[in-house]
């Protein structure tokens, strides 16, 4: 097992300055340069495969694929559409045409917060670190990396590589446990990132508050499936199967139990049965398709789990804690208010529920926290707009598990406890920056329009204040009983008037507004 | 003021007020866009039925003359009204995401979703703008919201806890009055949202509140605005709205300009059209003027006092407070150190310091020196002495030729950075900040057989070739870059 090296306090502070003054001095406004930190995030992933590959099965037990589709696919989809879309998301944007604002060419622009701070948990050590990143980076921010020390293999080789790709100065990585990620939070930030539990998460937050940095916060959430009994079963079975027991079972986004109709469960255990034996044809542990639990203390939480459950184990139930491994394992007859039904699972472990119909199985999902997705098995439109209408959560999909957080432009994010903003897409990039608004108003706006405003204040100021504003939408109940004072804006009632003088003050010889003279 | 004021809400109230707008929200009837353009409608009827009443109200509570009440308070909300009814069914509305033909058959879909009860607590300052702004963008996003409104301005608070359950749906809108204990109760519930406008150090308690429940947090606190004179722009035109930007609603708005950089030797040219431009503004005096307001209350009057007598610039003009009438006079102070009492904190009065500077790459140094502002006000007509200033500085508002009134323009979203805050108060941004974004779609079963089955165990060698098919190619790495366009 690696090493990790923890970085020492006097270096995080250094980190921390360093990124700062790197920020300050502009570096980052470019946006070929930001550009080019973003390709390089894909370079490092390339080049390194091989290198990637093998730290993610020291750490995860991950077989080649899985790191290819659930992380590097879906960093190379976020570094790609950084790099298209980030002239079109940097640029100034006007508001949409306004009568009254338009001389003074309102505008908003995205522009970055400055140092920003993203904590990576051990689920998805590359694809929650890089892909935030490759946002922050196309906000124009500066970075400090905190991978998990769960996933050392993989963290280390990070410390090692980012800095032979990225920029030294806006970029860092520090690695650490406790008394590191604590030092960490004591230091001002301009926005944070976690991904990891909701305890943290709090903490996470306390800490922000300090500073009164801006947070964004994905958790966990205990994802339920509900599944129709007249829906394809084979198909709900390998999908489940496969979005419970991918990374098994250590993604935040994996279905952590099946409510499914009590006379339909023997059905749905027999289609379980048949994909599990087409999943693993020699047995799981045999396989080099199932992956391991990132630490033992984890894989002895999951059994625990196991061993008090009230359910049936209809599939796997084997673990062997200190391989780190804890067996697919389906659980059949499970009560709302088992051990398994409680916290989050976080392993290979799919509990089913059998419940009387689908309004008990929403009763169900809807006493129990926002999760980050619900999943329902159906081709019934009905009952899918059913489920999906009743509850809430980050995701509604159907017929599929898991697969929504890969695919471009859908951003990931939870509500609830199960956090709040995005790690994905645009909605990322949107974080990672704020909106500056600017305008530029003329002098002569003054003269035909705006000089209202000034005292002494004249009788007539609600008139103008009329024009501005336009008429309020009609008084409910009144259909459109209010006759529609069609009225003008400011500019064409004073156009009409003041036509000449605003050529003139047009032309360039600016108002020499002298008291007490008003348009 | 000795014992809770009878318009309080009872601290056990509080809790019920919480769970029965819960209930409410979860009872579903904001989903009906008919139903939320309608109670955004009605808000903007809770102002126009009683402007009369809220002129009146504000008369009492802030001093104010009339039409600072139609120009921040009314307006500003009708503007917003509008934006939100005309647009609420475009921003509810399912939308396809992306354009990847891997996962095309899924129809990948994005929706605004209410994030479900809301807190809102305004500020005193605008108390009608500040408080009916967010609420019809909450509204909008289909939640639910309790709405606290400033207990400093008394007699605003009472008329708007009549007035919002005689137009608003009893349940899914409520009130709550009170002070510290009050507001302490509420920021001890859970919320799916708070939307917070005030001091950075009251800021900062919500923000610590809403951390214990993983509540998300929208903050828009104070800032010290810097203006930022170019000696050759228009000297009159700087000056009349500067000095506007400074007195209107007697100083106390956060985006008012809070002091200026003008070079050393345009001081006196820049003084002598402000004084014209007092007298301009208050031909009888400010004292008799009915255009100029008064101070919330007397503990602010004396703060800003303490700020003024404490200066060691020159007052130009100004100067004088009235206690008992909450009345300070519009105040010009010259030659103004970094280090004064008047740079030290906001001061949130029409009180105006003038800070001599070298040039502007000294006033730029001063600006990058302190906390970023909600608004960077620079008059120039020279581009590129505007994008100097702007480029190297942060700030929530980059403004030229014009204070204070960017809040106002439809469809620009206001919002801090820094200590000045986060989150957005106006515009779409806001309801996005009030919804969140659920994702949808919908994976047929064949799809597993032309493209996505390789994912099933057994992994096998020659899924290499699904895995890369749906990697983009990447972006050239940048050392390609130059050595293809030859440069190098």
């Amino acid at each position: 097992m690696t090493t990790l090296t923890y970085t020492s306090i006097e270096d995080i502070e250094k980190f921390h300055e360093t990124a700062r003054r790197a920020f300050d001095s502009g570096k980052t406004q470019s946006i070929e340069f930001r550009k080019d930190q973003i390709a390089q995030i894909g370079w490092l992933l390339r080049d390194n495969e091989d290198r990637w590959r093998e730290a993610l099965r020291a750490d995860l037990g991950r077989h080649p694929q899985e790191n290819d589709l659930l992380e590097f696919v879906s960093i190379y989809t976020e570094v790609n559409m950084a790099y298209k879309e980030i002239e079109k998301w940097t640029k100034a944007h006007s508001i949409g045409f306004s009568v009254n604002w338009f001389p003074m060419h309102p505008k908003y622009k995205a522009e970055p917060k400055g140092v920003a701070l993203i904590i990576a948990p051990f689920n998805f050590p590359l694809f929650l670190l890089l892909g935030p990143l490759t946002s922050a980076i196309a906000a124009g921010n500066a970075a400090v990396l905190k991978p998990s020390e769960q996933t050392p293999a993989t963290s280390q080789l990070l410390a090692e590589l980012l800095p032979k790709y990225l920029d030294n100065e806006l970029y860092h990585v520090v690695n650490g446990g406790v008394p590191e990620t604590t030092k960490v939070l004591e230091l001002k930030w301009d926005h944070s990132m976690y991904t990891g539990n909701g305890r943290v998460g709090r903490i996470v937050a306390a800490a922000a508050a300090k500073h009164l940095t801006p947070l964004t916060l994905e958790l966990g959430g205990k994802n339920p499936a509900v599944v129709d009994p007249k829906v394809d079963v084979k198909m709900a079975a390998r999908r489940l199967l496969w979005g419970r027991f991918s990374n098994a079972g250590q993604i935040c986004l994996c279905p952590e139990y099946v409510l499914v109709p009590a006379e339909f469960q023997d059905t749905l255990v027999e289609a379980f049965t048949e994909a599990y034996q087409r999943f693993y044809p020699e047995g799981p542990e045999k396989s080099d398709s199932f992956s391991r639990i990132v630490t033992t203390a984890h894989a002895a939480r999951i059994k625990r789990m196991l061993d008090g459950t009230k359910g049936k184990i209809v599939l796997g139930g084997q673990a062997d804690v200190d391989n780190r491994y804890v067996a697919p394992t389906v659980v059949r007859d499970v009560p709302v208010d088992d051990v398994l039904m409680g916290e989050e699972i976080f392993g290979p472990v799919l509990p089913i529920v059998p419940v009387k119909d689908v309004d008990e199985a929403i009763a169900v999902i809807r006493a129990k926290d926002h999760p980050l997705a619900v999943y329902v098995f159906s081709t019934d439109k009905k009952f899918q707009d059913k489920v999906f209408k009743s509850t809430k959560s980050g995701a509604a999909v159907a017929n599929e598990t898991v697969i929504s957080a890969g695919v471009p432009g859908l951003p990931v994010g939870g509500v609830g406890p199960s956090g709040y903003g995005y790690y994905s897409g645009k909605q990322c990039f949107e974080q990672f920056s704020h909106y500056r608004v600017s305008l530029d108003n003329p002098g002569w706006v003054d003269t035909v329009a705006f000089g209202f405003r000034f005292p002494p204040y004249k009788p007539d100021y609600k008139k103008h204040i009329g024009s501005l504003t336009g008429a309020l939408p009609p008084r409910p109940g009144q259909k459109s009983a209010m006759k529609v004072v069609k009225r003008w804006g400011l500019w064409v009632v004073f156009a009409l008037v003041g036509a000449s003088s605003a050529l003139l003050m047009k032309s360039g010889r600016f108002a020499q507004l002298k008291a007490p003279a008003q348009a | 003021m000795s014992g809770r004021p009878s318009s309080y809400t009872p601290l056990d109230e509080i809790y019920k007020i919480h769970e029965r707008t819960r209930q409410a929200y979860r009872s579903g009837r904001a989903k009906s866009i008919a139903f939320r353009k309608q109670q955004i409608a009605q808000v903007g009827y809770i102002i126009k039925d009683n402007e009369d009443r809220f002129i009146e109200a504000s008369k009492r509570d802030l001093g104010r003359p009339p039409q600072d009440t139609i120009f921040f308070d009314f307006a500003g909300t009708y503007i917003d009204i509008k934006l939100m009814y005309d647009n609420v069914e475009k921003w509810t509305k399912p939308r396809r995401a992306g354009c990847n033909l891997n996962f095309a058959p899924m129809g990948p879909r994005v929706k605004a979703e209410p994030k479900g009860t809301l807190l809102i607590i305004p500020p005193f300052n605008v108390p009608v703008f500040m408080l009916m702004g967010p609420l019809v963008g909450a509204i909008a996003g289909g939640n639910a919201v309790v709405l606290k409104p400033s207990e400093k301005c008394p007699a605003c608070a009472e008329l708007i806890t009549e007035l919002v359950p005689k137009y608003l749906d009893r349940d899914m809108f409520q009130m709550v009055n009170g002070g510290v204990a009050e507001t302490t109760r509420l920021l001890e519930l859970q919320w799916d949202h708070i939307l917070f406008i005030g001091s950075t150090r009251v800021g900062r308690i919500v923000a610590e509140a809403a951390a214990k429940h993983l509540t998300p947090v929208t903050l828009e606190l104070g800032g010290k605005n810097p203006v930022v004179i170019d000696p050759r722009s228009d000297v009159h035109l700087a000056a009349k709205r500067t000095f506007w930007g400074r007195v209107v609603n007697t100083g106390q708005v956060c985006l008012c300009p809070e002091y200026v950089l003008v070079p050393k030797d345009f001081q006196d040219t820049f003084v002598e059209a402000v004084k014209e431009i007092h007298n301009f503004f208050f031909p009888e005096g400010p004292k008799r003027s009915s255009s100029y307001g008064r101070i919330v209350s007397e503990a602010q009057v004396l703060r800003i006092k303490r700020l003024v007598d404490g200066t060691r610039g020159t007052i130009v003009f100004g100067g004088d407070v009235d206690v008992s009438e909450r009345y300070v006079a519009p105040t010009l102070v010259k030659d103004v150190g970094l280090d004064d009492v008047l740079m030290s904190e906001e001061i949130f009065g029409p009180v105006l310091p003038l800070v001599p500077v070298q040039d502007v790459e000294e006033a730029i140094e001063i600006i990058r020196s302190r906390e970023r502002p909600l608004a960077i006000y620079v008059f120039s007509q020279d581009k590129v002495f505007l994008n100097q200033v702007f480029e190297n500085t942060e700030s929530g508002a980059a403004i030229a030729n014009e204070t204070v009134i960017s809040a106002g323009v439809p469809g620009l979203p206001m919002g801090g950075i820094g200590p000045s805050g986060y989150g957005y108060t106006t515009g779409k941004e806001m309801f996005d900040q009030f919804t969140h974004i659920r994702v949808s779609l919908n994976n047929p079963s064949w799809v597993d057989k032309i493209g996505f089955g390789f994912r099933y165990p057994p992994y096998k060698k020659e899924n290499e070739k699904f895995l890369r098919a749906l990697s983009p190619a990447l972006p050239p790495r940048p050392t390609e870059k130059t050595s293809a366009t030859g440069n190098s």
